[in-house]
């Protein structure tokens, strides 16, 4: 009986807890808006701290830890905004080993795990039919796509680009080169979300290889492990929100009392750490069953999803209330963590297309 | 991470579901199933197959009465009765094992437990709390019922409220102010009170859903030994909140599967009645099931720490608003999904049960409109959502506390202050 974090896991944590405060802090990440990559922490999260092969098999050149420790990491990464594409990259590396063959898996993965290419997975969508918005033809033993998608996560750091598409034959997942002719690659100029730009991808019969040999790829599965990672980040950041306002409420006096003392202030602060427990609890559930390959990640990755979105986006809008006036500055941090909540709550699919989800699949 | 649970635990699960395979009713669709008067019949004889297989107190040294396991199996025990919709006992069990044996085994004296824990066993003594007074509900600490050393016992004078089952138990415990010149915390003493005697008085109070479920406690002149004190004179606020961190610690695995019960009725419900693929229903039937789902998750990882020793603390503050909210929210859905047959409900009602109906409970309108009616009492007994929300506040989060206006003397609290200098 445990459902809890190991003792190893703990310490996994706090050492990448210190590593993002000692060389991302918020004043770093903010230096960076706008392309929000730093090249020197993606190298040390892929080289010291090899983020990118934990839930890789052995076999496949990885450290053989599951999606437990992989969530640990997106969640510590999202806690403080990282500027590096561990999310997009982890997913792409996760398409690549659930969909490709063992030739595939051997040409492309030892680059992508020691950071030195960066693949994204060009997935947002509530399902796997982001494959309609390209099509793939067949030439000779490869494959060209056209069409476009206009949110992909971090595409501008992207060497390689993960891609669902419809081939005559059904629904396949596709690897392109980003410098390949006739993928357009836009500025992350007008994201709505600082810290994680999302850039247009255009495609005109870019050449591609398709993963796997023929069956057609898990879309809902790989999507599900998205929601999981994603709802470990979100919860990390919602807490980092009401840390935020818990500690600022400490110090901001009126009415000549600590305003975290006024039950106003207080139970709102409360009423948001249940919250975060629950979703705390749902990401970890889901987080064990990724890592297990259990089934019944169908249902457990949508309540964590939601739970999450719910919770940070609630984080974020208090933090601003309790800072007052300086939160809603541009200097100020907390508008960062909104942005972000509303741009992960929209991933996937909404909180309301994640519930009908969760009342289809659960049979209700 | 890994949530199966030990082997010793799934074998004593077999057992115990071999027990109610034996000694359950042919038929059992549980104890909402029974007709009011097969009830009482049952609950009567039920306890004493429990008691008679050592199935009451199962974490309990064999010493006093126990079976002598450890508390795993007793959650195990706990798990299979619910899932059976199989009463682990009284309601009075609920307060003398579940709450006074329990604080006994870790505050009270070796004879009190050789005295006392038998005869909660037995059924000899049954019990009932004095927690809550007209003028002291939140702000329990500030309880006037008295109680003075009179020779060898204490006589008390006060009145006690709220208190469930009061009208079947013969013994209550209760905090009492033995030192009235001291800071309120530091004046009580729990003390532990035959009901069978003149000085004593219980009158039932009839609840908004019109169920008497609880009551009023008089006392006047009434007497105990002086040694039936639990943790030791003017030292009774430690224990009273020992005892309610069992109050808030128990139900943190059988909670998921009693409302998942429910859920399932209500589902019926909605399909019922046509009304389960509606957006707004459909949405909302799926919060539901991630709640309860939420609360599976929460179980297991409270259990976890439970079993490393830790206890629930801010933990059982958020446990408690979270199943009581959701108690409200999925009830006021039903009267949603009812619409105008809430307004005149046909069919039983949910036989007063202060939580989840009992299993077996018919699935009509009226269970609903009286569980609705039930679910607002969840916010309010054993600790307010608004005082759940201070605990976590300032335990968990270490929000400053708000400026006091009770501190010195517990008699001198709410006298007029001395004036302030005119003028300023």
């Amino acid at each position: 009986m445990f459902f809890d974090y190991s003792a190893e896991q703990q310490d996994f944590r706090d050492s990448l807890r210190k590593l993002v405060a000692d060389r991302a802090p918020l004043s770093a990440v903010r230096a960076r808006l706008g392309d929000a990559h730093d090249p020197d922490l993606w190298r040390t999260v892929c080289d010291e701290m090899a983020l990118l092969t934990l839930a890789v098999p052995e076999r496949d050149g990885g450290a053989g830890f599951s999606l437990e420790e992989t969530a640990i990491a997106v969640a510590e990464l999202g806690r403080g905004l990282a500027p590096v594409p561990v999310f997009e990259a982890v997913l792409a590396i996760e398409a690549i080993l659930r969909t490709g063959t063992e030739a595939q898996r051997q040409e492309l993965l030892p680059s992508l795990l020691s950071g030195e290419r960066i693949a994204v997975a060009a997935v947002a969508g509530p399902d796997g039919a982001g494959a309609a918005a390209v099509a793939a033809s067949a030439a000779g033993d490869s494959h060209t796509l056209t069409g476009s998608l206009p949110h992909v996560l971090r595409g501008h750091v992207a060497d390689l680009l993960v891609i669902p598409a419809l081939a005559q034959d059904g629904p396949g997942l596709f690897v392109a080169e980003r410098a390949a002719p006739g993928v357009t690659v836009s500025s992350p100029g007008s994201s709505f979300d600082l810290t994680r730009p999302v850039c247009a991808v255009t495609l005109d019969a870019a050449p591609a290889v398709r993963l796997g040999d023929g069956a057609g790829p898990d879309l809902d599965g790989l999507l599900d492990v998205g929601r999981t990672l994603l709802a470990a980040e979100m919860t990390a950041a919602a807490e980092a929100c009401l840390d935020a306002a818990v500690e600022y409420a400490k110090r901001r006096v009126q009415f000549n009392r600590a305003i975290g003392s006024f039950q106003a202030i207080k139970h709102g602060c409360a009423q948001l750490a249940v919250e975060i427990d629950a979703a705390r609890a749902a990401a970890d559930w889901a987080a064990m069953l990724a890592a297990a390959g259990d089934p019944g990640l169908r249902t457990a990755a949508l309540i964590a999803k939601a739970q999450a979105a719910d919770t940070f986006t609630a984080c974020a809008g208090w933090n601003i209330q309790v800072h007052g006036g300086i939160g809603f500055t541009w200097e100020h941090d907390a508008h960062l963590y909104l942005r972000r909540a509303k741009a992960d709550e929209a991933l996937f699919g909404s909180t309301a297309r994640h519930r009908a989800l969760l009342a289809d699949r659960a049979g209700l | 991470m890994d949530v199966g649970y030990p082997e010793r635990a799934e074998a004593f699960r077999a057992e115990v579901r071999a027990f109610l395979a034996a000694n359950l009713p042919p038929g059992w669709r549980g104890l909402g199933a029974l007709a009011p008067g097969e009830r009482r019949d049952f609950e009567r004889a039920w306890r004493a197959t429990l008691a008679e297989h050592n199935l009451l107190a199962v974490s309990w040294p064999a010493e006093y009465g126990g079976a002598g396991l450890s508390d795993i199996e007793q959650v195990v025990r706990s798990e299979e009765f619910e899932r059976a919709g199989a009463p682990t006992g009284t309601e009075n069990d609920g307060f003398g094992i579940g709450l006074l044996g329990n604080t006994l085994l870790v505050a009270g004296t070796e004879e009190q437990k050789r005295y006392f824990l038998p005869r909660i066993l037995s059924g000899e003594h049954v019990w009932c709390q004095g927690y809550s007074e007209p003028d002291a509900g939140s702000d329990l600490a500030g309880v006037r019922t008295r109680a003075i050393l009179d020779g060898e016992e204490w006589l008390i004078n006060g009145q006690k409220i709220w208190t469930s089952a009061g009208a079947t138990a013969n013994w209550i415990f209760v905090i009492a102010r033995t030192d009235p010149d001291v800071p309120k915390h530091r004046g009580l003493t729990f003390l532990l009170i035959p009901i069978d005697q003149p000085g004593v008085e219980v009158r039932p109070i009839r609840n908004a859903a019109g169920y008497d479920l609880f009551c009023e406690v008089f006392f006047t002149d009434a007497r105990t030994p002086a040694g039936h004190v639990v943790g030791g004179v003017n030292s009774g606020w430690s224990t009273a909140m020992t005892l309610l961190g069992f109050e808030r610690g128990a139900e943190v695995t059988t909670d998921p599967i009693r409302y998942r019960r429910d859920l399932d009725r209500l589902l019926e419900l909605a399909r019922e009645r046509g009304r389960d693929a509606e957006p707004r229903i459909r949405d909302e039937l799926a919060w539901c099931y991630a709640r309860v789902e939420i609360m599976r998750y929460r179980g297991y990882r409270g259990l976890t720490r439970f079993l490393a020793g830790a206890r629930p603390g801010a933990d059982g503050a958020i446990s408690k608003l979270i199943w009581s909210e959701y108690f409200q929210r999925y009830t006021e859905l039903a009267m949603e999904i009812l619409g105008l047959d809430a307004l005149a409900p046909p069919g039983a009602g949910n036989g007063g049960a202060l939580k989840v109906a009992d299993a077996g409970t018919e699935n009509s309108a009226r269970c609903w409109a009286e569980e609705f009616l039930h679910a607002r009492a969840g916010t309010i007994y054993a600790g307010s959502s608004q005082i759940q929300r201070t605990v976590i506040g300032e335990q968990l989060l270490g929000l400053p506390r708000e400026p006091r206006m009770d501190g010195g003397p517990f008699r001198d609290i709410g006298k007029p202050a001395a004036a302030p200098a005119l003028g300023g």
